[in-house]
């Protein structure tokens, strides 16, 4: 059970679309936003989450949650705006009203911005002179805590399978569907990070130990792996995970 | 349990949702809200344009390029950044927001690594910026974890089938950096030439350095 964001594994995705110089050449070469727009989505978005109204576990979980015809139909920044709007709104940061008002204007030309002197600034705002600051901070979500690690390197686990989120059904998680139910090998230990199937849900941030797990190319896809030997690592935290059975 | 009113719960009824009152045109659409939060005094412009500045002028693939220049040439500076990539990158300056926590993996003759996000676009920005268009495409986020080897075709990359392929799928706050090998033909070259070879691909896993003709 999973989401369309949740797409790791699936068939039908046509040809990467890489791009190509005008000799047909693979070339690094993109502009950092396609659109004017794109740029705007993506700031007006950050600046935000700033706010301090929602994490960032609540607000990828708002990315997922769009309904599955939206989902595959916007492109990448118009998921951004779509879950950000229902946040604003969720979050009683703008009223419904408002919206309507706004968008109404915007389709009949008539959208002004306010003169400086009549917009009442929110305490919380990020201002301009703050923004290097804070994102040379960024957001870290390892937390120092005394829980240890169950596991250790080496060892052999299994993946929960079905609902990987214990409080919410069709919750928050990072455990993808094509490595539920399988059995890696533990790579290492990370720390312990604050857990995004409560943080989703505004449940605390309960943080725990996170492990990259290696699981083979042949136990993920069977014989359709295109080499045995390959491999694919997750980072998974520990309430994914259970020893495998000897 | 006032924690339980604070459940963000499914989102059952499309119909509750407030996108849906959006204008068609995505235009329009970002222009409504960007408008509504500046005259509420939620979001300043300056703050957007400094963000956008910096990710379009400042912060990019050229960070991470340094970084893997200086691996190449100062053996220390690879052992640091193999062993703790956070500190050896923020020896550079770079570090923050989707950087928190970073992993560099080394390619070598005999395994490849590839990053990929099969859940969102998850990318370390302070070394390679936003990440681009087919990064977060469905058709890479959902073929690289199967099929590693067509999809690195696709970028002209083609691997003897006696290299490992390792994918690593950034699903936690863990961001990775491929360590790409250094090309043959560079032993001459300083750390700022070598930086000029260094592609944003590279650092992915979808393509190599550029090799000196």
């Amino acid at each position: 059970m999973s989401r369309l964001h949740d797409m790791g594994g699936r068939f039908g995705d046509g040809l990467i679309p890489v791009p190509r110089d005008e000799k047909n050449e693979v070339t690094n070469f993109e502009p950092t936003f396609k659109h004017k727009w794109h740029s705007k989505a993506w700031a007006i978005t950050l600046a935000a989450g700033a706010l301090g109204e929602w994490n960032l576990d609540i607000s990828r979980h708002y990315r997922e949650c769009l309904p599955p015809k939206d989902y595959i139909n916007f492109s990448y920044y118009e998921k951004w705006l779509a879950a950000l709007t229902n946040l604003l709104i969720d979050k009683k940061l703008v009223s419904l009203d408002e919206l309507k008002e706004y968008v109404f204007a915007a389709e009949k030309g008539t959208l002004r911005k306010f003169s400086d002197k009549d917009v009442k600034i929110d305490q919380r705002i990020w201002l301009a002179k703050d923004v290097q600051k804070t994102l040379g901070w960024g957001g870290p979500s390892i937390r120092d805590t005394n829980v240890n690690p169950v596991f250790n390197i080496g060892d052999k686990v299994i993946t929960q399978n079905y609902n990987p989120n214990k409080d919410i059904s069709g919750g928050h998680t990072r455990l993808p569907k094509y490595a539920m139910g399988r059995t890696g090998v533990i790579h290492s230990y990370n720390n312990n990070h604050v857990f995004p199937d409560k943080n989703a849900h505004g449940l605390g941030e309960n943080p725990l130990p996170l492990y990259t797990v290696e699981f083979k190319s042949s136990e993920l896809w069977g014989e359709l792996a295109e080499r045995q030997n390959d491999s694919v690592l997750l980072d998974l935290w520990e309430p994914y995970l259970k020893l495998f059975p000897n | 349990m006032s924690e339980k009113k604070n459940i963000i719960g499914d989102h059952h009824h499309p119909h509750d949702h407030a996108h849906s009152h959006l204008p068609s045109d995505p235009e329009l659409r970002v222009k409504a809200v960007e408008t509504l939060l500046l005259n509420k005094g939620l979001i300043d412009s300056k703050t957007l344009d400094e963000l956008i500045d910096t990710y379009e002028n400042r912060i990019g693939p050229k960070n991470g390029a340094k970084v893997v220049a200086k691996a190449w040439v100062d053996p220390e500076y690879k052992k640091r950044l193999l062993n703790d990539a956070t500190s050896a990158i923020r020896e550079l300056s770079y570090q923050g927001r989707q950087g928190e926590n970073m992993v560099v993996v080394e390619n070598t003759p005999e395994t490849h690594n590839v990053i990929v996000c099969t859940l969102c676009s998850c990318y370390p920005w302070p070394v390679l910026g936003i990440p681009p268009t087919w990064y977060k495409s469905d058709e890479y986020r959902s073929r690289t974890v199967r099929e590693p080897r067509k999809v690195l075709l696709e970028f002209g990359l083609s691997l003897d089938s006696k290299v490992q392929v390792k994918v690593w799928d950034s699903t936690a706050e863990i961001r990775y950096l491929v360590l790409p090998m250094r090309p043959k033909g560079t032993e001459n070259m300083d750390e700022r030439e070598l930086a000029e070879l260094v592609t944003r691909n590279s650092m992915i896993g979808t393509g190599l350095p550029k090799e000196i003709k």
